[in-house]
């Protein structure tokens, strides 16, 4: 059989280099070469996708597995041990297609061409690839530190004006964060049994004792908590997405914040569940913070990126709210519903970034006072907007509109009270619409010299929408390899 | 009376072979000042003779020469092998680096001789199995460093890390060699297996805790453990870059094999009955935290690079004490005996990838300090621009000091935190953990200097092809280690069990 999951890992990773030189010689064909192994990872990923869905693994067992050994030595054992499941086989789907979107989108948009600029890229949605498919804790740290690298330098180096402290700030706050997570690995490994420690999830989840599970708890949800992010762990995030070219703000929103879900899920629910339970209305009350603080920032963000930067913020609340209504509750509803949330943001959040990043191309500022009847002068780019927006505000005919439903009646079924959660895409609705009203249906300012963007570019953005609305069609592409990952959960947390 | 026998029973092996050919070159060489041509040949020579002996130690390391057959002074085990490979390699790559620069000076010759007597006192303390052994090996490796460090002799601060090291380092062996005569007074023997027995069975005799003590703080002058760190960063700074990787490099190794094959196995045996607080564990505990928090503490503001890499060099020596902690804790804690494998797997991990690391980082500063003469942290501004492979070899190696996977310093720092997390001691690893992220601030500041800022100066650095390739070992080896840990791993660990076989 096929490593299909090396192979997605190992695509990427060795295509990096390959892109380098290429690039390096001419940049034309270096970017299509990076597209084509953009192309060809997709491909695999689409097929595991499908595969997950096909056969959706049982309770607590993954698909598509795939075992060997890395470090073995008496007392230390590292396996590469990787597998999928419907938690992870949609993160990976969106990445692989954030990825292509991006090299296309970074074909235009990224000006000051230097040749590892394709290859950082490809290298980041390697390690991503790795975050979402490794099953053994090592190797997860090791993909997870492995994503800050590429960003770090694509941040700081194709950056805005103020790249270098955003990418300073990125750094220092993800790898804070994820050292302390590694402490809750490194505690729960000798915790399952004395005789055979391991660091295999398959092999922990279910078995470590109650008491011991509080401290690792806290300790993982930090490291995830900044990259979600959760309020006040936060502070790094609207620097790091306005200050990012927006090709790769697209990948920061869309999928390394779904890194964050996916840890909380996988990890600090999935072994932990004890804990989880025992503390479930905290997170579930940072969540709806987080959702709020979002929300109400955004609303008075007098600048394009960080507006959008914030609204991720306040669909990701939706991430932590949903899992954890699902850990009250017991009913699977909460944490499908974040599944969902976690696979459309990232389409949802990319096209915001996308389009803020043409008109900041074009226009030459992102700031909203400066910008305006963007009906007239770039007709296509404001419309692409308006979608975008509408995709944010989760209306129908987007899929958005699904997952944030099934969170929040994920949330009702643990607490009536939390169904005034509502409030928060009624003012996402508010603010995203005060918006577009400012800046594409006001007349435009004199000497406003722009250019529409060009056909192809509209068409790849408008790829965007593809996955949001087929999914309001078939949702159950995402939602039934969802459910036994949710029941799972629940199975573990005790079955309410 | 085990040290005259020794001398009786020792015979003709791969480790003295690799001596002889050390000495040989190292005695040879001073011959060549009296020609009046300056050229590479006195540093190949060199080269060639830390290459073989390289090879011998390698050979012993994989077919050990039978102990018995080996006299009593040099114990021929995996751990002496480790630190053997370390500090010969270590000195072959500062010998090679420094062929360019060095070559030309009118006393190039002598450089290279007391290079090579320094890699023979090392070769022989790796293996030393008598303190009298142990002693001379450590002032042979001591004495050439205090004039290589004031080697460039028109420069001031070259003169003052010279003085300052000289006087340290003499006060250090003082208190070593009274450590010795201690131990010899308790145990009437020279011979270390005896002298830890004899320490174990005194152990409520405050002189052999004296003695140990005394041991911990000689030896912690070279290991650069606070508080007996003073000498290091001005040392480290003052001293002709080549040197101050060899001192980061190798020296400090060989600290740590000293108190490993005293003060660790002294640990085997001497459990402190009397006073739960006053234990080595706590002792080893206190030192890590302190050097580790202080390094990196200061770390954080050195305007220089080569007092940086000093301090950060001083908080890695923190880490690997980690290991020293549980192993002499497991002791007497037999539950603890998993744990101190993994731990002391990870201290002599971590030794050999800091070696690696910081020989990568101070070659890569010595390269920009030879180009430009300066080594504050504004000449680093866009060296990506201005020599591309150092930035890039540096860059990996602060990564990998940092600890950040898939590189060598990662799989060390793991192996160190997991062996302390679950215990009494797991305040340390939290504080370790803490200490790791903390660092990264400083390190990758560096890497942002480097690669996002605009340099003052466009100017490209010339990057001779002979350091390409030291540099390019270096990286291959940090990801590669990296990558493929296993071998690194499992050799640290063959090592573990050599010292409690003394």
């Amino acid at each position: 059989m096929i490593p299909l999951l090396s192979l997605l890992i190992l695509i990427p990773i060795a295509g990096s280099p390959i892109s380098y030189l290429l690039v390096k010689r001419d940049r034309e064909t270096g970017v299509f070469a990076t597209l084509a192994i953009a192309l060809v990872t997709l491909v695999v990923a689409v097929y595991s996708f499908w595969y997950v869905y096909a056969n959706t693994p049982a309770l607590g067992t993954y698909g598509l597995m795939e075992d060997y050994q890395w470090v073995s030595t008496p007392g230390f054992a590292v396996d590469l041990l990787f597998g999928v499941d419907g938690l992870s086989s949609p993160l990976v789907l969106a990445t692989a297609a954030l990825t292509v979107f991006a090299v296309v989108g970074s074909r235009r948009l990224v000006n000051r061409s230097s040749p590892p600029y394709f290859a950082l890229l490809l290298l980041f949605e390697g390690a991503i690839m790795g975050v979402f498919t490794s099953l053994n804790l090592v190797v997860f740290y090791v993909f997870w530190e492995l994503v800050m690298i590429p960003m770090f330098f694509l941040i700081g180096v194709w950056g805005g004006d103020r790249r270098r402290y955003a990418a300073m700030k990125f750094m220092i706050f993800i790898f804070v964060g994820s050292t302390i997570m590694l402490l809750a690995f490194l505690a729960v490994y000798l915790d399952v049994s004395p005789l055979s420690p391991t660091f295999d999830i398959p092999n922990l989840a279910g078995h470590i004792p109650d008491g011991l599970q509080y401290l690792p708890l806290l300790a993982s949800f930090i490291g995830f908590a900044v990259k979600l992010p959760i309020v006040p762990l936060h502070s790094w995030l609207p620097d790091a997405y306005s200050q990012a070219p927006a090709p790769v703000a697209v990948l920061l929103a869309g999928v390394q914040s779904a890194m964050g879900g996916y840890g909380i899920i996988r990890i600090s629910i999935g072994l932990f569940p004890h804990a989880a339970a025992q503390w479930a209305w905290l997170f579930l009350l940072l969540g709806i913070a987080t959702m709020l603080y979002g929300a109400v920032v955004a609303l008075m963000a007098k600048e394009l990126k960080r507006m959008f930067a914030y609204t991720s913020m306040n669909h990701m609340g939706f991430v932590l709210f949903g899992a954890f209504a699902t850990v009250i509750s017991g009913n699977a509803l909460g944490m499908e519903g974040a599944i969902f949330q976690m696979f459309v943001h990232a389409f949802t959040a990319g096209s915001l970034f996308m389009v803020a990043g043409y008109i900041q191309q074009q226009a030459g500022t992102t700031e909203i006072s400066q910008l305006g009847g963007l009906r007239n002068t770039m007709p296509r780019t404001a419309g692409l907007l308006v979608a975008a927006a509408g995709g944010a505000m989760a209306l129908p005919p987007f899929a958005s509109f699904l997952a944030e439903i099934a969170v929040i009646a994920g949330g009702i079924a643990a607490n009536p009270y939390t169904a005034v959660v509502v409030i928060v895409p009624v003012l996402t609705g508010g603010y995203l619409l005060w918006m577009i009203r400012r800046v594409v249906l006001t007349p435009s300012p004199e000497s406003f010299e722009v250019k529409d963007m060009p056909w192809t570019d509209t068409v790849t953005l408008a790829l965007y929408f593809v996955p949001l609305i087929v999914l309001i069609v078939f949702s159950s592409l995402l939602f039934s390899p969802a459910a036994p990952v949710a029941q799972w959960v629940v199975h573990l947390v005790g079955g309410a | 009376m085990g040290g005259p026998l020794g001398w009786r029973r020792l015979k003709t092996d791969f480790i003295l072979f690799a001596a002889v050919v050390l000495g040989a070159a190292a005695i040879g060489l001073p011959f060549f000042q009296l020609s009046k041509r300056r050229d590479a040949l006195p540093g190949c020579i060199l080269a060639a003779a830390l290459g073989a002996a390289i090879l011998l130690v390698a050979l012993n390391t994989v077919s050990p020469q039978p102990v018995p057959e080996f006299g009593s002074l040099l114990s021929s085990d995996t751990l002496g092998g480790l630190f053997g490979l370390i500090t010969l390699s270590v000195t072959l790559g500062v010998t090679v680096f420094s062929i360019p620069t060095i070559s030309s000076r009118a006393n190039g010759p002598l450089y290279y001789s007391l290079l090579g007597f320094s890699a023979l006192g090392m070769l022989f303390l790796s293996f030393a199995a008598d303190l009298l052994i142990l002693f001379i090996a450590w002032e042979l490796m001591s004495l050439p460093t205090y004039a290589l460090a004031g080697f460039d002799k028109t420069r001031e601060e070259s003169n003052e890390a010279s003085a300052k090291y000289a006087i340290l380092g003499a006060l250090s062996s003082a208190i070593i060699l009274y450590a010795i005569s201690l131990s010899y007074g308790l145990s009437g023997s020279t011979q270390i297996s005896s002298v830890i027995r004899a320490l174990g069975a005194n152990s409520t005799d405050p002189v052999s805790m004296l003695a140990i003590l005394l041991f911990v703080v000689g030896f912690g002058f070279k290991m650069s453990v606070v508080p007996f760190h003073m000498w290091v960063p001005d040392t480290y700074e003052g001293a002709p870059i080549t040197i101050s990787t060899l001192f980061a490099a190798a020296t400090k190794k060989a600290g740590f094999v000293a108190a490993i094959r005293v003060v660790l196995a002294a640990s085997t045996l001497y459990v402190v009955t009397q006073n739960p607080i006053f234990t080595i564990p706590n002792i080893f505990a206190v030192l890590a935290l302190v050097t580790m928090t202080l390094g990196n503490l200061a770390a954080l503001t050195q305007k220089s690079m080569t007092r940086l890499l000093a301090y950060s060099s001083i908080a890695q020596a923190g880490y690997i004490l980690i290991g020293f902690v549980i192993y002499s804790y497991s002791q007497a804690n037999p539950a603890y005996a998993a744990d101190a494998t993994l731990g002391m797997t990870g201290a002599l991990f971590h030794i050999i990838n800091h070696s690696i690391m910081v020989s990568a980082a101070f070659l890569a500063v010595g390269l920009v300090l030879i180009g430009t003469k300066r080594a504050d942290l504004g000449v680093f501004e866009g060296l990506a621009k201005r020599a591309p492979v150092t930035a890039f070899t540096l860059s990996v190696s602060l990564l990998a000091l940092a600890g950040v996977p898939p590189l060598n310093g990662f799989w060390s720092k793991l192996l160190l935190f997991l062996s302390v997390v679950s215990g009494p001691f797991a305040w340390l690893a939290v504080a370790a953990v803490l200490n790791s992220a903390f660092s990264v601030a400083y390190y990758v500041w560096i890497i942002k200097r480097m690669y996002m800022d605009e340099p003052e100066n466009g100017e490209k650095l010339n990057e001779p092809l002979i350091y390409v390739v030291i540099f390019a070992v270096l990286a291959a080896l940090m990801i590669g280690l990296g990558l493929f840990p296993q071998i690194g791993v499992a050799f640290s660990q063959n090592a573990v069990p050599s010292i409690l076989s003394p």
